[in-house]
């Protein structure tokens, strides 16, 4: 039981620190107050890296922080360096202990952060701009707010696009079955972003394929066990008129593999989120392809901008907007790179370089 | 025939009434419904909600009710996981003893649900809830967030091998129905339970520890979810803090609609089992007969609703709580 006791030490350990953080933040704020506040200060030698996120018991979220931990010992600091900010899912306490921090570290700030919902993204980068510190944000963002408009202090803003990657997948898949037949679609929460454009990336590419029929879609809420009750009453209704299924990530094709096997059945299916798991059983064949949007990279990456940006190595006012916002990487696997993708990314995590900022993303982000 | 026809009869079998007409009504909209393959694939949804419904049954007829089992559920399934892949990940060796570990591990959590509701003095509504938040808590940290597979063939044969069309895990889930109507009917325990739920002062002044009775049935409810448990990572070959996940909404909504009383006293194990079935018919039927998924979740509470009326002689109670 010494993963629970070093876990309850750590979470002690966060506490005290932010409470730390905290009362240092009071004295701060009356040094701040004192100098006048926005003043536009030079780089800085040694700023704070931090990392506000969600919490760490998710998988992606243990992915990211741990890309931001790497990142941080490639400076030849120890791990621990990098102050983590948990808010638990609450747009509050992201916004609350963000403002603690700049307090305490007099706005010697390098910030990477996921402000939890997109409209909380304009007060957080407002206050770090205002103490002269540098935030690199992912994910939520509302799309009236743009990096450029901050100078140097809004460093970046990355985000994941699933809609091309999506309709990646359902090419493979029709043309897995020949371009002809019915298939059917397991999504995500029906209101989630994420669902709604996978769903939209699988119709992008039916309209190449007018002898598919898209038998019936319906949400499978990201949950194996749902995915595995819905695939087996698609099965009574459509029977062999399936010849394949696409799912919107690899959780939900688990319950559709487990409910073709209950049948003695195998059929053509894609995921997506490129899990280990997955992609074991992509190179098995049992899945066709899944895609991988490398949370370690866009974690590590993320805290190097506001680093660098900090420290002064590049002025981002200086770089073009497609390098101020822009998409995250993807990576398709099929059976063929399964193994090697394996060996690269999952049995070892690769050594990146983390000054090549843009070298792995995807190019600017469009607005509809 | 007359005397067959009374309110009492009617009332008693009301939900087998519209378990059949539920059936046919899917029968006439999608002929494929009326198949032994789909009643086999309505049987797999059905074995593991089947045992965790069993286990509330006992708890909802003392007049308590118990909200834990998503929580144990996932606890059981995690502490199984480990257990039988630690000991040789396959039934043909000492991994078996993970299958009777997973049932104490169940006990055990039911009977500290049950210590927290009698000796904390806590009402069971609330000891329950919050014993579900821990199960679930401790499953997270047990995992991480991880998934662990159980790929063991033999293991997994419950679902994969078949006898009569129906896989092995039905006739599992049958054998234990088969148990829990006897605890309920031919034990003191099972009595005891009816005694609690139909009038606890009685029960006490008759001489009845009713304490005992409420620790004994939780423990027994969290045998029955670590059955469940087996049975959900049996289906899926995935053990995970996921595994309880919507089970809390399938086994009240199917004791309820099987018209056990939510007050106690009334029905058992054999209206659970019509309940399952009337709501993974429903399920089942919906996705079949080609149902928009955004119209689903409202028709399911529409049709439970509309079973409960059919299914409960609510003249019989005076005050609803």
């Amino acid at each position: 039981m010494s993963f629970i006791k070093k876990f309850i030490e750590r979470e002690t350990l966060n506490r005290r620190n932010f409470l730390l953080a905290s009362a240092y933040g009071m004295g701060g704020v009356a040094a701040l107050g004192a100098f006048g506040p926005g003043v536009a200060r030079a780089a800085y030698s040694d700023p704070t890296i931090a990392w506000s996120y969600r919490n760490r018991t998710n998988p992606y979220w243990n992915e990211i922080v741990s890309g931001g931990e790497a990142f941080v010992e490639s400076l030849g600091k120890s791990k621990d360096a990098l102050t983590h900010l948990i808010n638990e899912g609450s747009s509050e306490k992201s916004l609350a202990d963000v403002k603690a921090l700049l307090a305490k570290t007099n706005g010697e700030l390098a910030l990477a952060i996921d402000t939890n919902d997109a409209p909380n993204c304009r007060p957080i980068v407002e206050a770090v701009a205002g103490a002269g510190g540098y935030v690199s944000t992912i994910w939520n963002k509302t799309d009236d707010l743009h990096p450029w408009d901050f100078g140097d202090n809004y460093v970046s803003h990355m985000t994941w696009s699933d809609e091309g990657p999506a309709e990646q997948t359902a090419r493979i898949l029709l043309d897995a079955i020949g371009g002809k037949g019915g298939i059917v679609h397991l999504g995500g929460i029906a209101s989630n972003n994420p669902a709604i454009e996978r769903l939209n990336g699988l119709k992008n590419a039916l309209k190449d394929y007018p002898d598919v029929e898209l038998l019936d879609a319906q949400p499978a809420d990201w949950d194996t066990q749902k995915a595995n009750q819905i695939m087996s009453s698609f099965l009574t209704r459509y029977g062999d008129e399936i010849k394949g299924v696409h799912c919107a990530n690899d959780t939900i094709g688990y319950g559709v593999l487990e409910a073709l096997r209950a049948e003695g059945m195998s059929i053509p299916i894609v995921t997506y989120d490129g899990n280990p798991q997955a992609v074991e059983l992509v190179a098995k064949g049992e899945i066709l392809a899944t895609v991988f949007t490398n949370p370690h990279w866009g974690g590590g990456i993320t805290a190097s901008l506001a680093y660098h940006a900090a420290t002064g190595a590049f002025k981002p006012s200086e770089e073009p907007h497609e390098h101020r916002e822009f998409y995250g990487p993807t990576i398709l696997i099929t059976p063929d790179d399964a193994v090697e993708f394996k060996k690269n990314y999952i049995e070892s995590v690769p050594t990146y370089d983390w000054t090549d900022f843009w070298g792995p993303a995807g190019g600017q982000i469009m607005y509809k | 025939m007359r005397s067959y026809l009374t309110r009492d009869a009617l009332v008693k079998w009301a939900p087998v009434i519209v378990l059949i007409v539920l059936v046919l009504f899917f029968a006439l909209m999608e002929p494929r419904f009326f198949s032994v393959r789909n009643f086999a694939r309505i049987g797999i949804s059905s074995a593991p909600a089947l045992m965790i419904a069993l286990g509330v049954t006992f708890i909802i007829i003392m007049g308590s009710i118990d909200l834990s089992m998503e929580g144990t559920v996932s606890v059981c399934a995690v502490a199984f996981a480990f257990a039988f892949i630690a000991m040789g990940g396959t039934l043909a060796s000492y991994a078996w003893l993970a299958l009777p570990l997973a049932l104490v591990v169940g006990a055990a959590v039911g009977l500290i649900n049950g210590l927290v509701h009698v000796k904390l003095r806590i009402p069971s509504f609330m000891a329950s809830l919050a014993m579900g938040f821990v199960g679930t808590g401790f499953a997270l940290l047990l995992t991480g967030g991880d998934r662990i597979r159980v790929e063991d063939e033999l293991f997994r044969s419950l679902l994969t091998v078949r006898f009569l069309n129906f896989p092995i895990m039905v006739y599992v889930a049958l054998g234990f129905l088969l148990i829990a109507w006897f605890i309920q009917s031919r034990t003191t325990l099972g009595r005891n339970f009816y005694a609690v739920g139909g009038g606890e002062e009685l029960a006490h002044s008759s001489g009845l520890n009713v304490n005992r009775v409420r620790l004994m049935g939780f423990t027994l409810a969290g045998m029955f979810y670590a059955v469940g448990a087996l049975l959900a990572v049996g289906r899926i070959g995935i053990a995970e803090t996921a595994t309880g996940n919507n089970f809390m909404f399938v086994s009240i909504t199917s004791v309820v609609v099987g018209g056990t009383a939510l007050w106690g006293g009334i029905g058992g194990v054999w209206n659970t089992l019509v309940g399952v079935l009337i709501v993974n018919v429903i399920n089942n039927g919906m996705v079949v007969i080609g149902l928009p998924g955004y119209v689903q979740d409202g028709v399911l509470g529409i049709l439970v609703i509309i079973a409960v009326v059919l299914s409960t002689d609510r003249k019989s109670v005076t005050f609803v709580k």
